[in-house]
C-alpha cells in the first residue's frame, strides 16, 4: 500500500475507535448498556442491522463469487423481505411490549427456564465461537495479500471493537455500526466506479456487461426447482426466508439492535427498510464482481488469486510443471481476450449473426482457459486436502493492483469496517445473554442495577479475548472452521420452531417445545449427515419437525398448563 | 414474566408514512415481486 492508503485506513480506523469510545462515553446503567436506552431512531437501527449482518467475508467473498460463479447467489436473499414483514407483524411489538433485554426472556414466560436456557445456551455456543471465525477469516485473507502479521491483524480487529464495546454497549455499537456501513457502501461504490474507469478504453460498460453476460456471470434469476441446488429462486424465497426468521428474529446479535428502537414503529422501520435496499445490495456487490471478471476478459489474469499458495508450489517440486501451465494459461488468455474483442466489435457493427458465431468463440476459449486454470488449481492441492479456492482473494487482489493511491486504503478500510461492526454487534449480545439469561438468572440472582452493569461489561471483555484467542488458534484447527460457519445452519431452524411455537401456538407447552426441539435438531443433524440437501433447507426442515412434533405430543403431556410460568 | 402474547395487542401507532402498516408490507413485498421480475428481465437480456 502507498503512504495516502495508509493514511487513509490508519485515519479510518482511529477514527472509529475515537468515535465509538465517545458515543458511549454517557453509558451509566444497564439499560444503556444492553438496549441502548432504547433511543435510536430508524435510520440507526436499519443500518446497524446492515452493519451487523455484513462481515468482512461478505464484502471479500461476494465479489469473488460474482467473478466465479455469477450472481445467483442474490436469491439467497430472496427471503429475507418477507421475513422483515412478518418479523415486524410478530417479534417486534411482543419483544417491545415485554420489555426483554434478550430474546431468550421471552421464552421462558412463554415456555418455561429449560426451553429458555437450552436457546441462550445455542446461541453463546454458536456467535461466541463464529464471532471468532469472524475476525479470523478477513484476518487470514488480509494477512496473504499483504503480508502483513496475521496475528497483528486479530489483534487490531478484536482488541479496538472490545475496547469501544466494554466501554459504550449498544450505544456505541450501533453508532459505529451506521458510521462503518457507511464507509462500507461508499467504499463499494468508489471501488465499482474505478473498475468501470479501468476498463480499456475501447471498450464501453455495456459492451463489458455483455461479455460478462455471455460466460454466464449475469445469471441472476433461476426458476428451476432442485433440492440438492443451493442458489435458485425456490431455496432463497422459501428456505432464506426461515433463515432470516430465525437470524433476526431469535438471534441476539441482531434482535439486540432493533430492540434499541425508541418505539415498535421505529424498530419496524429499521427491519423494512432493510427488507426494500438489502436485496439491491446484494445485486450491486455480485455485479461489481461481474465487472471485475469482464476486466480480466482484457487484462491477463493471475491464474490463481492467492499469492502464497502461488508461491508455495513454484518453490516446489512441481514448480516447473506450475509455470508451465501459467504460460499456457496467458496463451488461452490472448485467445480468449481476441475473441472478446471480436464480440465487442460484431456487437458495435450490429451484426447479429457475427455476434453470435464470436460468443461461441469466446465461450469456447473461456473453457479451454478454464481447463488449464483447473490443472493449476488441481497442482495447488495439497496431498489429503480439498482443492484450494480463491474465491475470498479475488476482489482484494484485484484492488491492490489496480486501483488508484487512496481508494485501496477506502476499501481496506472497508473490509476492517464490516469486520469490527458485526463483531461489536456479537460481542454486546453475548454480554446481554451472558448476565440477562446466565448470570442473573441462573448463578447470582438479582443483585442490583450497579452490579450487572459492571458484569455485562467484564462479560463483553470476557468474548472479546475469546474470541480474539480462537481466532489465534483458528488456522490450526483445519476443518473445524468450516463446521463453526456451518454451525448456525445447523441450530436455527430448531430455535425459530420454538419461537414459532410461542408467537403462533398458544396452547403448546413447555415440555412439547423442549421435545420437538430435540427431535427438530435431530432431524437437521440427520440431513447434514445423510442426505445431500442445501443447507438453506436445514432451516425449513428443522422449524416444521419443531413445530409439528410439538403439535402432536402436546395433548398427551398435558399442554401448557403443565409446565409453563403464566 | 407472563406470558403476555395471549393479551390483544394495544393500538397501534400508525407509521411515519403511508396511510397504514399493511400499505408498507404491501410495498416492501411489491419491491421484492418487482426485483424478481427485474432479475429475471437482466437475466435474460444478457444470457
Amino acid at each position: 500500500m502507498r503512504p495516502l492508503d495508509w493514511a487513509v485506513l490508519l485515519a479510518a480506523l482511529a477514527g472509529i475507535v475515537a468515535y465509538g469510545l465517545w458515543k458511549g462515553r454517557r453509558t451509566r446503567d444497564l439499560d444503556d448498556f444492553l438496549v441502548a436506552d432504547r433511543r435510536m431512531r430508524w435510520h440507526h437501527v436499519a443500518l446497524s442491522i446492515m452493519a451487523t449482518q455484513a462481515s468482512a467475508i461478505t464484502f471479500l467473498s461476494t465479489p469473488g463469487q460474482g467473478f466465479t460463479d455469477g450472481m445467483r447467489f442474490v436469491q439467497f436473499y430472496l427471503g429475507l423481505p418477507v421475513a422483515m414483514v412478518v418479523l415486524s407483524l410478530t417479534a417486534v411489538p411482543i419483544y417491545r411490549r415485554l420489555k426483554v433485554y434478550t430474546a431468550y426472556e421471552y421464552l421462558e414466560g412463554r415456555f418455561d427456564l429449560k426451553t429458555r436456557t437450552l436457546a441462550a445456551g445455542l446461541f453463546l455456543l454458536q456467535r461466541g465461537l463464529s464471532t471468532g471465525v469472524s475476525i479470523y477469516a478477513p484476518s487470514v485473507i488480509l494477512s496473504v495479500i499483504m503480508g502483513w502479521d496475521i496475528r497483528a491483524v486479530i489483534f487490531l480487529i478484536g482488541g479496538s471493537v472490545t475496547l469501544y464495546t466494554a466501554t459504550g454497549g449498544a450505544r456505541a455499537v450501533d453508532n459505529t455500526n451506521f458510521q462503518q456501513f457507511l464507509i462500507i457502501m461508499g467504499g463499494m461504490l468508489v471501488a465499482f466506479f474505478t473498475i468501470i474507469w479501468t476498463l480499456p478504453a475501447d471498450v464501453s460498460f455495456v459492451e463489458a456487461v455483455s461479455v460478462a453476460g455471455k460466460l454466464g456471470r449475469l445469471n441472476a434469476m433461476d426458476f428451476s426447482f432442485d433440492l440438492k441446488n443451493q442458489y435458485n429462486f425456490w431455496s432463497g424465497l422459501v428456505g432464506g426466508c426461515f433463515l432470516a426468521l430465525s437470524y433476526f428474529g431469535t438471534d441476539q446479535s441482531q434482535v439486540q439492535r432493533y430492540l434499541t428502537g425508541e418505539s415498535v414503529t421505529q424498530s419496524r422501520l429499521g427491519l423494512l427498510f432493510n427488507g426494500l435496499v438489502k436485496v439491491p445490495m446484494q445485486f450491486f456487490i455480485l455485479f461489481l464482481g461481474a465487472m471485475v471478471f469482464a476486466f480480466y476478459q482484457f487484462t491477463a489474469p493471475p491464474v490463481f488469486f492467492n499469492p502464497v499458495e502461488v508461491e508455495r508450489v513454484r518453490a516446489g517440486a512441481q514448480g516447473a510443471q506450475f509455470r508451465a501451465l501459467e504460460e499456457e494459461y496467458g496463451a488461452a488468455f490472448a485467445e480468449k481476450e481476441r475473441a472478446a474483442r471480436a464480440y465487442v466489435g460484431a456487437l458495435r457493427a450490429g451484426d447479429d449473426g457475427a455476434a453470435d458465431a464470436a460468443a461461441l468463440g469466446l465461450k469456447s476459449a473461456q473453457e479451454r482457459a478454464d481447463g488449464v486454470r483447473a490443472g493449476a488449481v488441481e497442482l495447488l492441492r495439497e496431498p489429503g486436502k480439498r482443492r484450494p479456492d480463491d474465491t475470498n482473494y479475488v476482489f482484494l487482489n484485484f484492488v491492490i493492483h489496480y486501483l488508484p493511491a487512496g481508494v485501496v486504503g477506502l476499501v481496506f478500510a472497508a473490509v476492517f469496517f464490516a469486520s469490527m461492526s458485526s463483531s461489536a454487534s456479537a460481542l454486546n449480545a453475548l454480554a446481554s445473554t451472558t448476565v440477562v439469561d446466565v448470570q442473573r438468572r441462573l448463578v447470582t440472582g438479582d443483585r442490583g442495577e450497579r452490579y450487572h452493569f459492571l458484569s455485562s461489561k467484564l462479560a463483553a471483555v470476557f468474548w472479546g479475548l475469546f474470541a480474539i484467542t480462537f481466532a489465534q488458534y483458528a488456522g490450526q484447527l483445519g476443518s473445524l472452521i468450516e463446521a463453526v460457519n456451518r454451525l448456525g445452519s445447523l441450530f436455527y431452524g430448531t430455535i425459530l420452531g420454538i419461537f414459532l411455537l410461542g408467537f403462533y401456538f398458544k396452547r403448546v407447552g413447555g415440555t412439547a417445545a423442549f421435545t420437538g426441539a430435540v427431535l427438530g435438531e435431530l432431524a437437521v443433524l440427520g440431513c447434514f449427515f445423510f442426505t445431500e440437501i442445501a443447507f438453506l433447507w436445514y432451516n425449513v426442515v428443522g422449524a416444521l419437525v419443531v413445530v409439528a412434533t410439538a403439535l402432536a405430543i402436546n395433548p398427551l403431556v398435558g399442554g401448557k398448563a403443565e409446565d409453563s410460568r403464566q | 414474566m407472563k406470558d403476555e402474547t395471549a393479551k390483544s395487542p394495544p393500538a397501534e401507532e400508525p407509521p411515519p408514512f403511508g396511510s397504514s402498516w399493511n400499505v408498507l408490507y404491501a410495498l416492501v413485498l411489491a419491491w421484492l415481486a418487482a426485483q424478481v421480475v427485474l432479475f429475471y428481465l437482466f437475466t435474460r437480456a444478457f444470457r
